[in-house]
């Protein structure tokens, strides 16, 4: 043991160190939200509940029943049934979210080729059973119009969802289903 | 041997073939639109393109033969850039609406773009625009999508040989189109769907309804409609086909489907399916527990055998069970009911002609593959109509027509009407004696072999009886091309069979085989009609033809099945309704099958019905014979359940579960618990247990498992021992004839679309084909003063129903033809029979009709 670790040891040098840490601490302000209290603005294109995009001209759905979302899920919570409507048109009769298991990777707002589908800002549901969080395609709808109506859902898109098929030849409007 | 090397790698082929083809059998792909294996070479996409050392420009894969010592290299930077460039081209039109379009994610356009590119297009004027058409039924024509590979015009006229769509208009507003322009009109046999590269053709049965990756099990199974036994893919999601397809190079069929078998698959998620067990009660069907129903079966049938013994209980199989469900029930009747009275509604056709011609040339005369057919040098056709019964073996006759074979038809054969070198009309129901001269005129030139003796007798006995010419046209070319041709094959159908003096067509039949060493087809309507007299669904004999008399056979069965086998000689089909009617039948246990429809002699049918004690039905359906019964039990169908079936070439297939049970029970299970109930207990645990005991005791299935079978290699004879003709029973020498003079005569007609009970129940067969229609000639219709579409009455002395009138050109006698395999309109009812002396089959020959307008 040298003279300089002697002298340390005897004048508690570790033990004042770390009470010097503990008191700039003290008078440092915090950094602790208080939650349910405080709430915090999300950042833009942060991954919440899920929506399905309502298109503004027909009020419906943009969603053609692709299925690529439901493909590329990883964890396969997504379940589309479609069939043939009346003008021999494919219409989605069910699109479901089983939201409990999604891991909001947002691969299937990735595979959208209509950015029919998108993640919302809204982060904060809780339920009391499963079935609360099972999202049929009216709820999904419900979803746009509570957190993503208007501008904000199209910037939303715009910025953070834009389809990649967009970089190439647009789809002609009219063969876009319903 | 050509050695040629493809991308650095040595490639040997046995055969002069076409690069294409030698680089996918060394396992390298070359990209294709245009080329597909079932049809001939076009050269038409460009996307096959190669680089050959020593050619100064690329080359068409799929049209340049291989030749030795060639240097080929199927990809490079210039081949990806033409490729590149052809996929941007096809693209100016084409949409880019894939998120869309159904056939996405099995197209080969998409699959090309993303390998390839052009990932953006240069062109920025107008796509076309062409409206979808959803005029046809079952097919919807999207031409916006169709990149002109003409692939569908190729199958439907080089393959199909239906010639029902053809590309119209030129450069970019080339599109296929139906001739009729609106509706395909044509025999659906989807074909052309199902070489469809792109979206272009859909099928509207499941437009829209699923994604090609979401189905959930693919099965490959034998299609249940015909004798024929095609393989195919049924696509389950949820639990619900969703669609059969065929695939290429799969099976006998080798990717070629019909209408039955690609459209007629609804019915087993019909809501008209038995859902219960019905049982009559107080003169009414009522819905009952199966426990219920089952007790109560075997209550009443063992009470009458006690009563009466078991030669009171009789039993029909059916062709549309499997293997396994009919040797259980042949051994229910045999061992738990004491009753050899067991037949099924084949022995008024396939059965009878089936025993007839084995009893003459020995087992297996009819074990002939499908492919020979196509190798023919001579084909006779005679009895039925190949294009419609069994679609996918006229395609093997249209096949052999176009590369230059002689097709006789004798009769009329509206799916071979392009297809026929040569025309026979015969007087009508005078065929037999048309067949037996031209036996006589072939043996004269022929000699006999003097192998069968008795069978040479016979033909002795015929040359003798006529001079073997004849005035009828085409008679002496035919008999020439027989007599010249190497290679002859005879395809018979029901129609000579269904005949009082049907031995006698089917003699001369036997005998045109022996004598010219011919390969002979019998037609079978329904899928496992030889499948069922193997499992011995038939009075006279056990399971692998062996006949009941002879104790050294009864005896191994015996041992196996654990007790005595009933001696008493069983009643044929007829003689059973007969029996029924007359009270010596007092319980009757039909498995699968609607003898009110199907038979003949509609008025005694039901009246043999009525008089039973006791009737059991086990169907999917509740059909009208269900509707008389005392107890009805839901059976499952086609794709519920597993077993086998023995097509016409004697091939057994493996058929497989796809889809989960309805309320329905297994044919094999019902029996299998009612027998227990009897005191008779079989505990059979699947159908492949039943297939063991088979391959156990059945001489001819030795060894056979479902392995084996599932290989679709099980050709006959198996590994088992097949007998060669023991029983002789020459025909009658019944020279006279019925002498025809009626205005008309009612005959039924086979129709393409439809084949009885099941098919009823396919929404889409019956949107292709909504109700019997009766066909005249184009002069009777002049005497009657009736148009095409018009309705009229037909009377017959069983009765009388109404039907719309359709003028046929090809027929040119007074015979009349109405739609069969109709329930509730069914032809047959309308028609008396009488009984053929040796097969034992109804003929329904010369049946008088009356027609008046509406």
């Amino acid at each position: 043991m040298s003279v300089v670790e002697l002298v340390k040891k005897v004048l508690f040098m570790e033990v004042l160190q770390g009470l010097a840490l503990t008191f700039r601490h003290m008078v440092s302000p915090s950094v602790t939200r208080q939650y349910p209290l405080e709430k915090r603005e999300p950042f833009p294109g942060s991954r919440g509940l899920h929506a399905l995009v309502r298109d503004a001209e027909t009020g419906k759905e943009r969603c053609v029943g692709c299925g690529l979302c439901a493909a590329m899920c990883p964890s396969q919570c997504i379940h589309i049934y479609t069939s043939e409507g009346d003008d021999h048109k494919k219409i989605v009769d069910r699109y479901e979210i089983e939201v409990l298991r999604c891991v909001y990777c947002a691969l299937c707002v990735e595979a959208c080729p209509y950015a029919a589908l998108t993640l919302t800002d809204h982060f904060e549901y809780c339920g009391y059973t499963r079935d609360e969080f099972y999202y049929t395609k009216e709820r999904l709808l419900e979803n746009w119009d509570k957190y993503m109506a208007g501008e904000k859902g199209m910037n939303y898109i715009k910025n953070f969802w834009r389809p990649r098929s967009s970089d190439f030849a647009a789809p002609s409007p009219e063969r876009k289903g319903p | 041997m050509i050695t040629l090397t493809i991308n650095d790698k040595e490639v040997s082929l046995d055969r002069p073939m076409s690069v294409l083809e030698a680089a996918r059998q060394a396992g390298i792909k070359i990209p294709t639109l245009c080329y597909h294996e079932a049809l001939k070479p076009y050269g038409g996409c460009r996307l096959c393109v190669v680089e050959v050392e020593r050619m100064p420009k690329l080359q068409t894969a799929c049209t340049l033969t291989a030749a030795d010592g060639m240097v080929v290299r199927t990809e490079s930077e210039m081949i990806a850039k033409v490729r590149r460039g052809i996929l941007e081209f096809l693209l100016i039109n084409h949409p880019l609406d894939c998120p869309y379009c159904d056939k996405a994610g099995e197209c080969e356009l998409q699959d090309l773009v993303n390998k390839y590119g052009a990932t953006a297009g240069r062109y920025r004027e107008e796509k076309r625009k062409v409206p979808e058409s959803h005029k046809d039924h079952i097919l919807t024509r999207n031409m916006e999508r169709c990149i002109v590979c003409t692939r569908c015009v190729r199958m439907c006229n080089d393959v199909q040989g239906a010639s029902a769509i053809a590309m119209m208009g030129r450069g970019g507003h080339t599109r296929m189109e139906p001739f009729s322009s609106a509706s395909f009109n044509c025999e659906y046999c989807g074909n052309c769907l199902s070489v469809c590269p792109v979206g272009a053709i859909l099928s509207r049965l499941y437009i829209h309804s699923f994604r090609p990756w979401q189905v959930d099990t693919e099965v490959e199974t034998v299609c249940s409609y015909c004798g024929v036994g095609c393989s195919m893919v049924v696509q389950v999601r949820d639990d619900l086909i969703k669609r059969v397809v065929p695939r290429m190079g799969l099976g006998l069929n080798r990717g070629l489907l019909c209408s039955r078998g690609r459209f007629g698959y609804e019915y087993i998620h019909s809501q008209d399916r038995l859902k219960t067990p019905l049982v009559r009660r107080n003169g009414k069907l009522e819905q009952a527990t199966w426990s219920e129903a089952l007790r109560h079966v075997a209550e009443r049938l063992t009470g009458i055998k006690k009563a009466d013994g078991g030669s009171a209980i009789a039993g029909i199989a059916s062709a549309r069970c499997t293997n396994e469900e009919n040797y259980v029930f042949q051994k229910f009747m045999r061992m738990a009911c004491g009753s050899n009275n067991i037949d099924s509604l084949s022995r008024a056709g396939f059965a009878a002609a089936q025993k007839y011609l084995e009893e003459l040339l020995g087992q297996g005369i009819t074990a002939n593959m499908i492919e020979g057919l196509k190798n023919s040098e001579v084909i006779l056709v005679a009895g039925g109509d190949p294009g419609t019964v069994n679609p996918v073996l006229g395609l093997a006759i249209r096949e052999a027509f176009r590369r230059g074979a002689k097709v006789a038809v004798v009769g009329h054969a509206r799916g071979l009407e392009r297809f026929t070198s040569i025309r026979l009309t015969p007087p009508l129901f005078r065929e037999e004696e048309f067949l037996e001269e031209l036996l006589a005129g072939v043996s004269r030139v022929r000699g006999l072999r003097g192998e069968k003796l008795d069978v040479d007798r016979g033909i002795r006995a015929i040359s003798d009886a006529y001079p073997g010419i004849s005035g009828l046209e085409g008679f002496d070319e035919l008999k020439h091309a027989l007599l010249d041709s190497p290679s002859t094959s005879i395809v018979l159908g029901s129609g000579l069979v269904q005949h009082s003096r049907g031995h006698r067509a089917i003699f001369a039949v036997a005998g045109l085989t022996y004598l010219l060493e011919a390969r002979l087809y019998l037609l079978a309507e329904r899928p496992n009609e030889q499948g069922l007299i193997d499992m011995g669904c038939v009075p006279e004999m056990l399971p692998g033809g062996r006949p009941l008399n002879n104790h050294d056979y009864t005896r191994k069965f015996e041992e196996a099945w654990g007790g005595p086998i009933p001696e008493e000689d069983g009643m044929t089909l007829m003689e059973i309704m007969e029996g029924a009617k007359e009270g010596r039948v007092r319980a009757l246990y039909i498995m699968g099958d609607n003898p009110l429809v199907n038979l003949p002699g509609g008025p005694l049918i039901e009246e043999a019905l009525k008089a039973l004690d006791f009737l059991v039905v086990q169907d999917m359906f509740l059909t009208e014979t269900g509707r008389m019964a005392d107890v009805v039990l839901p059976a499952v169908g086609w794709s519920e359940k597993s077993g086998t079936y023995t097509n016409i070439e004697r091939r057994i297939q493996l058929l497989r579960k796809a889809v989960g049970n309805s309320s329905g029970m297994e044919d094999w299970k019902i029996i299998n618990d009612v027998s227990g109930m009897m005191g008779y207990p079989m505990a059979y645990e699947d159908a492949e247990s039943i297939m063991d005991e088979i391959a156990r005791v059945s001489p001819l299935y030795r060894d056979l498992t479902y392995r084996e079978i599932g290989k679709g290699n099980s050709l006959w004879p198996y590994h088992g021992e097949p007998l060669r003709g023991e029983i002789h029973e020459l025909p009658a020498a019944v020279n006279g004839t019925g002498s025809y003079t009626a205005n008309f005569y009612l005959a039924p007609e086979k129709v393409l679309f439809h084949s009885g009970t099941t098919s009823r129940h396919s929404q889409a067969l019956m949107r292709i084909c909504p109700e019997p229609v009766l066909r005249i000639g184009p002069a009777a219709a002049d005497t009657l003063g009736v148009r095409e579409g018009d309705r009229v009455k037909v009377s017959t002395s069983s009765g009388s129903g109404e039907f719309p009138l359709s003028i046929d050109r090809t027929i040119s006698d007074n015979r009349v033809l109405l739609s069969n395999n109709f329930e509730g309109s069914g032809v047959l009812r309308l028609m008396s029979y009488r009984l053929d002396p040796v097969t034992r089959a109804p003929g329904i020959e010369g049946c008088e009709a009356t027609i008046t307008r509406l």
